[in-house]
C-alpha cells in the first residue's frame, strides 16, 4: 500500500479535481513554447534588486529624508518631484522587502510558467511603480506613479488571461481602480488648486487654511480612492478576485504591499498634509474600518479557497490599519496625544506586520498550488508530511495573521486595544460611545480570524489529503523556499522583539504631525506613556519555552527513573467499529465553518440547497443528500449587481439602436443636427 | 522585581500545578452530593492522572508532530498563566510581562493547539469537536475582552496586579453596577473558556453535544493526562483569577514573607473553593444549551460587559 | 446614611433595574420574565426609599413602599395568576427579532439612552441624576419590547418595563413625585394591566392562543 510511506491510512480514489489555481505545474497546455528558465530568472533577480534598492532608499528616507529632488525635464507640465521623509521611507522599506522576497520567490515559482515577456517584465514595473508612489513629492508626480503602479499590477494580475477568472478579476480591478483613481485625481487637484501649490510639503502648511467645504470634499474623494486600493468595505470586491486569480508573487506584492500603498495615502494626505480634521473625519474612518474588518474576517472564515481566504483576510486587516488611524484621529482631536500616538503606532506597526505575514502567507499558499495545482481547502490536507517546510512558513504566517500571542500581529493588535480602552471616561460623550464598541469590533475580529487561520492550517495543512492531488504533493523548490524561510523568520523577529523598529517609527511618528506625543517605549518590555502596566512579547515565548523545556525534563526524569510506561505505538484510528475511516470521512473547511455560517445567517445570506432524492420503491428510503452551499459577497450582490444590471439594461437599449446600417447611423446624424439647429434657435 | 515576588511566583505555579486537580475533584464531588450521588472523592482526579501518566500512549497514523507536542504545549501555556495571574502573590515578575490581553491570549493560543491537534488526527469526531470549539472560541472572544475593559477602568491598567491591587485598596468599589454586570459577564465567559455547563458537558460522551471531550478523542495515556492536567489548570487560574478580582483579601504584596505567601496560598484555597463550590452548585439546575443557542449566551455575555464599560464610563467618575 | 454608601446604593438599584431589563430580552420563559418584574418593581422601589430616608423626607419613603407593593408584589401576582390558569403552556415561543439580535439591539440601545441623557447628567451631577440614563434606557428596552414580541403577555411586560422606566427617571433625575401624582399613574398602569389582561384571556377564549399576529384576522 503505498500510503504507508506517508503514514496515511490509504490513498484517496476517486477521480483527480480540476486544477483550479494557475496552476504553474501544469506546464504549457496550450502549445505555447515554455519560457525560458533565464528570462525568468531575469525577472525575479531584477524585482529582488529594485527592492532592496527601494528599502535602501526608503531606510535614507528615514533616517534623513530625501529630496525634494525636482526633474523639469521628465513628463509634462509640471515635470517630477522626488521627495520622500520617514513616513514614505517607512512604507517604501516595507514595499521594497516584501519586493526582494518575492522576486526570489518568483524566480522558483515561474520555471514552469508560460508568461509573456510583457508579463514577466510587469512584475519589475510594479515594484517599481510601488516603490515611486511614497517618494513622490508633488501632487502631479503622486497622481502619475498612482496611475503606472495601477496598470503595472493589472498586466501583472493578467499572465494566466488564458482562464475566464482571470479575465474577470482583471476586468473588476480595472475597473475599480480607476474609479478609485478618478476620485483621488478630482481630490488632489481641489487640494492643489486650493492650496495654490503642487508639492505635498508646501501643501501641508497651507492646507489649513482652505475653506472647510474644499477640505471636506478632498478628505472624502481621497479617501475614496485610496479606501478602494486598501481593499475596504464596500469598495473591496476587486480584492478577494485578483488576489486570488494573480499569480501568486503577484498575490503576495498585491496583498502585502500594495494595500499598504492605499494606508499611505490616507496617513500622508489626509492625515499629514490635510491635518486635523473635524470629528467626523475620524468617526468616518473608525466606521469604515470597523465595517471592513468584520466583513473581511467574516467572509475569511467561512471561505474555501486558500487564496481568496488570504485575501479577505487582507480587507480586514486594512480595517484593523484604518480603524486604529481612525482612533488615532479622534483622540488627538479629543487632547489624548499619547492615546492618539499609541493608536497611529499600532496602525503603522500593523501594516509592517500585515506585510511580513501576508507575504508569507501567499507564498505559502502559492507553494501549495504550486505542487498540487490546488487551491480548494476542501480538497487539501495531509500537507505537514509532505511539504514541511512551507507548512512550517504558513503556520507562522497563520499564527501572524491571528493576532494570538508569540505571532506577528499580536503586539499591533494589543497596543490598538490598550489605545482603545484607556481614555478618560470625562473626555466626552462620543469617545465614550465609539470605544467600546471598537472594543468589541476588534476583540470580535480576532476572535474570527483565529478561526479563519485554524481552518486553512488545520483543514489545509493537517490531518489526512482530501484528493489525489494533494495525496502526491512534494516539497516545492529552494527558491521558493528560501525567501519563505527569510520572511518566516523576520515575522518571528517581529513578533519577539518589535523593538527593532522603535528608532524608524519614532522619525514616523515625529513626522505625522505635532497633535501626537511621546511615542510608546518599544524595548524588552513594552512601556505606554501615561498608563501603567507593561507587556514583553519576548519573554511570554521564553517563559512558555522554559516551561515546556521543563515539563519535558520532568517527563524525561520520571521515566528514567520508572520506566514501567511501555513506549508510545502508532496504530490505526478508532472508527467506531466501522471499518476503516476514509479521508471522506474527514471534517471538510465546508462543515469546519458551518456553524459559524448559521451563526452569521443573516450577515453571510449563504445559498443553502439540500436536495434528497428518494428511492423509487419508498419515499420513506433516501437514495442521495446532495447539500450545495455557496456564499456570494453580499455587498458585490447588493451594491454592485443591481447598478450594473441597471447599465447593463441601458446598454442593451443603446444597443438595440445600432444595428450595424449605415443608413440608420446617418439618420441619427441628420437627426442629431435638427435638434442641434432647434435647440440653438 | 523583588525575591518574594520571585518566590511568589514559583509558590502560585506549584499551587496551581499541583491544586487544580483537587479543584475539579471538589466541583465533581459537590455535584454529586447535590444530586444524590455519594461521588468519588475529591482525589480521584489524582488517580486518574497518576493510571494515564503510566500507560501506553497511542498515536493515531497519519497524524503528525501537531498532535504529539500539543499536550505539552498546552500544558506549559497554561504554566506560564498561572505564573503571570495573580493567584498567590501580586509582586509576581512574570507580571510586567503580560497583562489581562496577554493571559486571555495565551489561553486561546493553547485553545488553538488543541483544536489543530483534533484536526490533525482526521477523525469526524475531531473535526466535529474542532469545529464546534473554534465557534464558541471565535465568540468568547469579544465578550471576554469587554469584560476585561470593565475591568481595567477601575485601575486604568489592563495588568493583573495594578487591577488587584486597586481592588484591594478600595474594595468597596467592586460594588457598583459596573462591577455586578462584569462579574455576571465573567461567570459565563468562564463557563464557556472552560468547558462547563451549559456551554458544554464536560461529563458527556454523546456525539450530539459533545466539544471538548470529542477534541481529546485520540489522546491517551501521559498525553491525555498532560491535556486533562492542562484543563484543570485553566479552570483553576481563571476561577482563582475571578475570586482575586472581586475579593483579593489575604494575597500577598512585594515585601511578604514566608509567611505572607502561607497565608495567600490558603486564602486563594478557601476563595477558590467556595467559588467553585458555588459553580458546580449552580451547574446543579442548569442544563447543557444547544450549540445554536450558546452564541445567544456570549452575545448576553458581551452585553453584560459592554453595560459594565458604559456604567463605568457614565456612572462611576466618582473620584477620578 | 453616608454618602458614600447612599450612592453606592443607588448605583446598585439602578444596576438591578438594568439587568432585569436586560434579562426580560433575554428569557423567553414568561414565568421568568414575571420575577424578573418583580426584581425589577423592588428595584425601583428602593431608589425613592433610600432618598427619603437621606433626606428625612417621609412622603418620598411613603410613595417608594407603595412601588413596591405594586410593582413588586400586585402587577407580578397579576400576571403570574393569568400564566396559572390556561396560558401555563405558553412561552413567548419566536419573538420577530432572534434572541442575540434582540440583545445587540439592546446594547446599542443602552447606549444610545446615555448618549441622550448626557446633558441631564450634566446638569446635577448627585449620584441618583447620574444613574438617570438607567431610566431612559429601560424606557427605550420596553418600546423595543412592546414591538417585537407576539404574545399579549409578553406585551404586559413590556408596558411595564416601560412605565418602571418612566418612574425610574422621575426618581432619579427629579428626586420626588408627589404621592398623589405617583398613585394616579401607577392606578392607570394598574387599569392598563387589567384591561390587557382580561384581552389577553378573551383572546385565548377565541382564538386558542394569545400570538397577536391572529388579531389581523379581526380585519376582516
Amino acid at each position: 500500500m503505498t500510503g504507508v510511506a506517508h503514514g496515511d491510512v490509504a490513498r484517496p480514489v476517486g477521480p483527480a479535481p480540476p486544477a483550479d489555481g494557475d496552476s504553474p505545474a501544469t506546464g504549457a497546455p496550450d502549445g505555447r513554447a515554455e519560457r525560458a528558465p533565464g528570462a525568468v530568472a531575469i525577472a525575479g533577480v531584477t524585482t529582488t534588486a529594485l527592492g532592496a534598492a527601494g528599502a535602501a532608499t526608503g531606510v535614507v528616507a528615514v533616517v534623513r529624508g530625501i529630496g525634494p529632488i525636482h526633474v523639469g525635464s521628465l513628463g509634462p507640465l509640471a515635470g517630477v518631484t522626488l521627495a520622500a521623509g520617514a513616513t514614505g521611507g517607512a512604507f517604501m522599506v516595507v514595499v521594497g522587502l516584501v519586493a526582494a522576497a518575492a522576486g526570489v520567490y518568483g524566480i522558483g515559482y515561474g520555471r514552469h510558467g508560460r508568461s509573456s515577456p510583457l508579463q514577466l517584465a510587469a512584475v519589475p514595473a510594479f515594484v517599481a511603480t510601488m516603490l515611486l508612489v511614497p517618494l513622490a513629492g508633488s501632487v502631479s508626480t503622486f497622481l502619475a506613479t498612482w496611475e503606472l503602479m495601477a496598470v503595472a499590477s493589472l498586466v501583472a494580475i493578467l499572465a494566466d488571461h488564458d482562464r475566464p477568472a482571470v479575465r474577470d478579476a482583471a476586468r473588476w480591478y480595472a475597473v475599480m481602480t480607476h474609479l478609485g483613481f478618478a476620485a483621488v485625481l478630482v481630490g488632489l487637484v481641489v487640494l492643489a488648486a486650493s492650496g495654490r501649490a503642487d508639492g505635498l510639503v508646501a501643501l501641508t502648511s497651507r492646507a489649513a487654511s482652505a475653506s472647510s467645504a474644499s477640505r471636506d470634499a478632498v478628505f472624502v474623494l481621497t479617501f475614496v480612492g485610496f479606501g478602494a486600493k486598501a481593499g475596504l468595505v464596500p469598495l473591496h470586491v476587486w480584492l478577494p478576485r485578483a488576489h486570488p486569480e494573480a499569480p501568486s508573487p503577484v498575490s503576495a506584492l498585491m496583498s502585502a504591499a500594495m494595500v499598504a500603498m492605499g494606508v499611505y495615502g490616507i496617513v500622508r494626505i489626509d492625515i499629514e498634509v490635510l491635518g486635523p480634521g473635524p470629528r467626523w473625519w475620524a468617526i468616518v474612518l473608525v466606521a469604515t474600518g470597523a465595517a471592513s474588518a468584520l466583513y473581511g474576517v467574516l467572509q475569511s472564515s467561512v471561505s474555501t479557497d486558500l487564496k481568496r481566504l488570504l485575501a479577505y483576510s487582507t480587507t480586514e486587516n486594512m480595517g484593523l490599519v484604518t480603524l486604529a488611524l481612525g482612533a488615532a484621529m479622534l483622540l488627538a482631536g479629543y487632547g489624548e496625544r499619547s492615546l492618539a500616538t499609541i493608536a497611529l503606532t499600532a496602525a503603522l506597526l500593523h501594516v509592517v506586520a500585515h506585510a511580513a505575514f501576508k507575504s508569507l502567507a501567499f507564498m505559502a499558499a502559492g507553494s501549495v498550488l504550486f505542487a498540487t495545482g490546488l487551491r480548494d481547502l476542501d480538497l487539501l490536507g495531509g500537507l505537514a508530511r509532505r511539504m514541511p517546510a512551507t507548512t512550517g512558513a504558513f503556520s507562522v504566517a497563520a499564527l501572524g495573521a491571528a493576532g494570538l500571542p508569540l505571532g506577528a500581529g499580536f503586539v499591533s493588535e494589543w497596543l490598538l486595544v490598550q489605545s482603545l480602552i484607556h481614555s478618560r471616561p470625562s473626555s466626552g460623550t462620543l469617545l465614550a460611545l465609539v470605544m467600546p464598541v471598537a472594543v468589541g469590533v476588534v476583540a470580535l475580529t480576532t476572535g474570527l480570524g483565529v478561526a479563519a487561520m485554524t481552518k486553512a492550517f488545520g483543514i489545509g495543512f493537517l490531518a489526512r489529503p482530501r484528493s489525489t492531488a494533494a495525496f502526491d504533493a512534494r516539497e516545492s523548490p529552494a527558491a521558493m523556499l528560501a525567501p519563505m524561510a527569510v520572511v518566516a523568520a523576520a515575522c518571528t523577529v517581529l513578533a519577539v522583539a518589535p523593538g527593532v523598529l522603535a528608532p524608524g517609527l519614532r522619525r514616523v511618528l515625529l513626522d505625522t504631525g505635532s497633535s501626537f506625543g511621546a511615542p510608546p517605549h518599544l524595548g524588552l518590555l513594552l512601556r505606554l506613556p501615561g498608563i501603567a502596566g507593561s507587556i514583553s512579547p519576548g519573554l511570554i515565548a521564553v517563559a512558555v519555552a522554559v516551561a515546556a523545556a521543563a515539563l519535558a525534563l520532568v517527563a524525561a526524569v520520571a521515566r528514567a527513573g520508572r520506566s514501567r510506561r511501555p513506549a508510545d505505538r502508532r496504530a490505526a484510528l478508532w472508527a467506531g467499529g466501522g471499518g476503516p475511516l476514509t479521508a471522506r470521512m474527514q471534517y471538510t473547511a465546508t462543515s469546519f465553518a458551518e456553524p459559524l455560517q448559521r451563526v452569521f445567517d443573516d450577515v453571510l445570506r449563504p445559498d443553502v440547497d439540500v436536495e434528497v432524492s428518494h428511492v423509487e420503491e419508498s419515499r420513506y428510503l433516501v437514495d442521495r443528500v446532495r447539500y450545495r452551499s455557496r456564499i456570494v459577497d453580499v455587498v458585490e450582490a447588493r451594491c454592485y449587481r443591481p447598478v450594473l444590471g441597471a447599465v447593463a439594461t441601458w446598454a442593451s437599449w443603446v444597443r438595440r439602436a445600432h444595428n450595424g446600417s449605415v443608413n440608420r447611423y446617418l439618420a441619427f446624424g441628420a437627426l442629431a443636427v435638427i435638434v442641434v439647429i432647434a435647440v440653438a434657435r | 522585581m523583588t525575591g518574594a515576588g520571585v518566590a511568589g511566583a514559583a509558590v502560585q505555579v506549584a499551587a496551581v500545578g499541583a491544586g487544580a486537580p483537587l479543584l475539579v475533584g471538589w466541583m465533581r464531588q459537590v455535584r454529586a452530593l447535590l444530586e444524590g450521588r455519594i461521588g468519588s472523592g475529591v482525589l480521584q482526579p489524582y488517580r486518574d492522572l497518576r493510571k494515564l501518566a503510566r500507560k501506553q500512549s497511542i498515536v493515531p497514523e497519519g497524524s503528525t508532530v501537531v498532535f504529539a507536542t500539543a499536550p505539552a504545549f498546552i500544558a506549559a501555556t497554561m504554566l506560564v498563566v498561572a505564573a503571570t495571574v495573580p493567584t498567590v502573590t501580586v509582586a509576581s515578575p512574570m507580571d510586567g510581562v503580560g497583562d489581562l490581553f496577554v493571559v486571555v491570549g495565551l489561553l486561546l493560543i493553547a485553545t488553538v493547539a488543541l483544536i489543530l491537534a483534533a484536526l490533525d488526527t482526521g477523525t469526524p469526531f475531531g473535526g466535529m469537536g474542532a469545529s464546534r470549539e473554534t465557534t464558541i472560541a471565535a465568540l468568547v472572544e469579544p465578550a471576554i475582552l469587554v469584560a476585561v475593559f470593565a475591568l481595567s477602568i477601575r485601575a486604568n491598567s489592563s495588568n493583573l496586579a495594578a487591577i488587584v491591587t486597586a481592588t484591594a485598596h478600595r474594595p468597596g468599589d467592586v460594588l457598583t453596577p459596573a462591577g455586578a454586570l462584569a462579574f455576571a459577564a465573567l461567570v459565563v465567559v468562564i463557563a464557556a473558556e472552560t468547558g462547563r455547563l451549559p456551554i458544554d458537558n464536560p461529563a458527556t460522551h454523546l456525539e450530539l453535544t459533545m466539544v471538548h471531550e470529542a477534541m481529546v478523542l485520540e489522546y491517551s495515556g501521559h498525553r491525555l493526562a498532560l491535556v486533562e492536567w492542562g484543563a484543570s489548570m485553566r479552570l483553576a487560574v481563571l476561577v482563582g483569577l475571578l475570586a482575586n478580582l472581586y475579593l483579593p483579601i489575604g494575597i500577598a504584596g512585594a515585601h511578604a514573607g514566608a509567611a505572607g505567601l502561607v497565608v495567600g496560598v490558603g486564602a486563594i484555597a478557601a476563595k477558590t473553593a467556595l467559588l467553585a463550590g458555588a459553580l458546580a452548585a449552580g451547574e446543579v439546575f442548569v442544563a447543557k444549551v444547544r450549540m445554536f443557542r450558546v452564541p445567544e449566551l456570549l452575545a448576553g455575555s458581551f452585553l453584560l460587559g459592554l453595560l459594565a464599560v458604559t456604567a463605568a464610563y457614565f456612572i462611576a467618575p466618582r473620584g477620578a | 446614611m453616608s454618602a458614600h454608601t447612599y450612592a453606592t446604593l443607588v448605583d446598585l438599584a439602578a444596576g438591578a433595574l438594568l439587568l432585569s431589563a436586560v434579562l426580560v430580552v433575554w428569557r423567553r420563559d414568561l414565568q421568568a420574565t414575571a420575577r424578573l418584574l418583580a426584581v425589577q418593581g423592588a428595584a425601583l422601589g428602593a431608589i425613592p426609599i433610600l432618598s427619603g430616608i437621606r433626606r428625612g423626607d417621609v412622603q418620598l419613603a411613603v410613595v417608594g413602599v407603595a412601588v413596591v407593593a405594586l410593582r413588586a408584589v400586585v402587577f407580578p401576582k397579576l400576571i403570574a395568576v393569568r400564566l396559572r390558569g390556561e396560558l401555563a403552556h405558553e412561552r413567548e415561543g419566536a419573538p420577530l427579532v432572534n434572541t442575540t439580535a434582540s440583545l445587540l439591539v439592546t446594547a446599542t440601545l443602552v447606549i444610545v439612552a446615555y448618549a441622550l441623557s448626557r446633558p441631564l447628567v450634566r446638569l446635577d451631577a448627585s449620584p441618583a441624576a447620574r444613574a438617570a440614563p438607567v431610566g431612559y434606557a429601560l424606557v427605550l428596552i420596553g418600546v423595543f419590547l412592546l414591538v417585537t414580541r407576539r404574545k399579549a403577555l409578553s406585551q404586559v411586560v413590556a408596558f411595564l418595563v416601560l412605565d418602571n422606566g418612566i418612574d425610574a427617571v422621575a426618581f432619579l433625575a427629579t428626586l420626588g413625585v408627589p404621592v398623589v401624582v405617583e398613585l394616579g399613574a401607577s392606578l392607570d398602569v394598574l387599569l392598563a394591566v387589567v384591561i390587557l389582561g382580561v384581552l389577553a384571556g378573551r383572546m385565548h377564549a377565541k382564538f386558542g392562543g394569545t400570538d397577536l399576529d391572529e388579531l389581523r384576522e379581526l380585519r376582516e
